[in-house]
């Protein structure tokens, strides 16, 4: 007894694997012509196509006026509105009996970046700022003293749009 | 004052007051605070900020509430159109010159000048931006006065206080007009033991305690009600602290004791509050070294040296301690019918009067409970007391860390703090309170709940401020405890687990307490029984 054997019809060109990997390396190749999307970090960090919001909220900043000084006054508005408590002030008098912090520290870590410290100072001293970059080696680096929210160089936040400020 | 009721509306709120009584009273009956500077309770009437200014049906022009007295049938309208735009335009005089140094003011928060602006005054200035304010440097005034003339609205207040509360007048209103400022004579110092009164009595941040400057910010403040403890007089204070530290005290009125004001001796005197260097542990001794432990065996151990005591003890107390505390330290001799005899020790110092209020001075005796001592049976011959010390079985010291006699017995101390230095010499029993045998941490006045007797025998409580540090606890909950576990023999002795209980035991045990109860005293305080001698 033989066994019975069906020959089936071999599959033709729609079957093959070459076009298909042609038209794959055609798609593939076809991206060496379009334009970039790609920025090269952190060689390039904002170009036209895409920059940090000027109402961006980072890392903080203290101004400080023509003398160096922090123009901070220690009014203590910024501990009282901050919801996450990160803000530790302590006010003193300097030499010319004026009102300043002691100690004037944020902890990076528990702030939420709500820009509320920016918002309340009379004295537009405290800024969030536009600024993302902010790796360190230890925790206890992420507390920002005085000299170090007043050392920041990078943009501070406008936290509303200057062309619609009431948000309408 | 005549017994005869007015009866008047105010704000459509009719209320019945005495004769004589001023519309801003009256108001202030019907739940109606009219906005004012110059006037206060404690002080005679100027009439000279106009901020008060109301109307009154029938009378052709508007009134200061301050200076009128109500009349029958007066209908007072403090929110008409008329009396609200008057009141705004007051304010806007006095902030022409005010500076926008709110951000740096210590009186930001507690400012009446604030407040008002915010409930009533005009959103915005009117004045050119480029308008100068008038400016003058800040002046010295006193040892704990500054005075920052660009914030004064000239109440006169501070000039009325010094003139015919304090009776020493060295303050005044000097120039005219818009160049008017507060002067002060210019061979006087603003050093009257009760000068401090005018940064209370201030109502915007023009005078300034040199103490508080820059410390806190008002809303960072919590308050409680508490008792003096710079002399025997009892002034009801608050105590304003921040975030556990006491930062500030001030008068809490109360008519009947200091009305409206403390001496400056007394706002000065509670840096020992915040003492870091307190015991936070029980001590006990073991192989004749102190060693901390917890509650459970400090007490067992102080209750074996009182039960081996044949009850015969001397208790040294300090006349700081709270009536509850003393009580129950007496209790643990005496209600065990035991032979005791209890001391105390003031610190005396000057007497300063406040010239116009009777019976209100810092007092020279500067003991807060030096009274309730006596009630209680504490005697003040305390060297005798030390004397007899020697040859007790225990020796009891609350609170007295430098204790000059020795005791053969056995010494347990009670306090906030150990002295500095080592032991006291070998040989025959303790020196200081290094040697006690047992040392209970306890809180002290701003840690605890209490009551003062003051010198009149007013019996006033005092709340807690701020936590106590480590272990310790109110004197008067170590002794009842210890009173506890001694048990008086029949077993009925419960655990004291409130100052209310504590209070309630008191006054159910002693006659001169007898009938008073904690929820009664309040927040004024009440007499102690006064026909109940001293006993000797």
């Amino acid at each position: 007894m033989t066994i019975g054997v069906k020959v089936m019809k071999r599959p033709g060109a729609e079957a093959s694997y070459v076009l298909a990997t042609l038209k794959g390396m055609a798609l593939t190749f076809s991206h060496l012509w379009r334009p970039k999307v790609t920025m090269q970090y952190p060689e390039e960090k904002s170009s036209k196509e895409w920059a940090l919001s000027p109402r961006w909220r980072g890392t903080h900043r203290m101004l400080t006026d023509e003398q160096g000084r922090a123009k901070c006054v220690a009014c203590g508005l910024c501990p009282q509105i901050c919801p996450a408590n990160c803000i530790k002030l302590v006010p003193g008098e300097d030499e010319q009996g004026n009102r300043y912090p002691l100690i004037y520290e944020i902890d990076e870590f528990r702030c939420v970046f709500c820009g509320y410290c920016q918002e309340v100072c009379p004295e537009e001293a405290i800024h969030v700022g536009v600024h993302y970059e902010n790796s360190e080696y230890s925790r206890d680096r992420f507390v920002y003293d005085l000299e170090r929210l007043c050392a920041q160089t990078h943009p501070v936040s406008s936290l509303w749009d200057p062309s619609d400020p009431k948000g309408e | 004052m005549s017994t005869e009721l007015i009866n008047l509306t105010v704000d459509d709120v009719p209320v019945s007051v005495p004769k004589g009584t001023l519309v801003i009273e009256a108001a202030k009956q019907a739940g109606v605070l009219v906005p004012h500077y110059c006037y206060h309770p404690g002080l005679p009437v100027a009439g000279v900020c106009r901020m008060c200014l109301v109307e009154i049906e029938k009378q052709p022009k508007l009134a200061i509430a301050c200076a009128t007295q109500v009349a029958e049938g007066m209908v007072v309208k403090t929110q008409s159109s008329a009396a609200k735009s008057a009141r705004t335009g007051v304010l806007e005089f006095l902030l022409i010159n005010h500076p926008l140094d709110c951000p740096i003011c210590d009186q930001a928060g507690e400012c009446e000048l604030q407040d008002f602006t915010f409930q009533e005054g005009r959103p915005a200035t009117r004045y050119s931006p480029v308008y100068a304010k008038r400016f003058n440097p800040v002046e010295d005034f006193g040892p704990d006065v500054l005075y920052v003339p660009n914030r004064c609205i000239l109440c006169t207040r501070c000039v009325r206080f010094m003139e015919d509360v304090a009776k020493e007048p060295v303050l005044n209103v000097s120039e005219r007009g818009d160049r008017a400022f507060i002067g002060i004579h210019p061979e006087a110092r603003l050093d009257h033991p009760w000068a401090g009164n005018v940064v209370d009595l201030c109502p915007v941040g023009s005078l300034l305690s040199k103490d508080f400057l820059h410390k806190a910010r008002a809303w960072e403040l919590d308050k409680s009600a508490s008792i003096c403890t710079g002399c025997s007089q009892g002034c009801n204070i608050t105590l304003d602290t921040r975030e556990g530290v006491v930062v500030r005290v001030r008068p809490r009125p109360n008519l009947e004791v200091n009305r409206y004001f403390i001496c400056d001796h007394g706002r000065m005197s509670y840096r020992w509050m915040n003492r870091g260097d307190r015991i936070e542990a029980p001590l006990v001794r073991r192989g004749g070294e102190l060693h901390a432990t917890d509650w459970d065996e400090a007490l067992e151990a102080a209750a074996t040296l009182l039960r081996g005591a044949a009850r015969r003890g001397v208790v040294l107390a300090s006349p700081r301690a709270s009536t509850e505390a003393l009580f129950f330290a007496r209790e643990l001799f005496r209600a065990r019918g035991g032979d005791w005899r209890g001391a105390f020790q003031v610190v005396m110092g000057e007497e300063a009067a406040l010239a116009a209020v009777p019976n209100l001075a810092l007092r020279a005796e500067r003991a807060p409970n030096a009274r309730g001592a006596e009630l209680l049976g504490y005697g003040r011959d305390y060297a005798a007391a030390v004397a007899a010390a020697e040859t007790a079985a225990v020796l009891l010291v609350l609170d007295e860390p430098e204790i000059a006699g020795r005791t053969q017995g056995a010494l347990i101390y009670a306090g906030t703090v150990l002295p500095a230095g080592g032991r006291g010499e070998a040989g025959g029993g303790g020196g200081g309170a290094r040697d006690a045998q047992v040392v209970f941490p306890i809180a002290n006045v701003a840690e605890e709940e209490g009551t003062f007797v003051n010198r009149d025998g007013r019996v006033q409580r005092y709340f807690q401020a701020k936590p106590t540090p480590g272990m310790a606890r109110p004197a008067w909950w170590v002794f009842s405890e210890l009173l506890a576990i001694l048990g008086n023999g029949d077993g009925t002795e419960a655990r004291v687990a409130t100052a209310a209980a504590a209070f309630d035991r008191l006054a159910s045990s002693v006659d001169a307490f007898r009938g008073l109860s904690y929820t009664h005293l309040g927040l004024a305080g009440v007499p102690a029984s006064s026909t109940v001698p001293v006993p000797a």
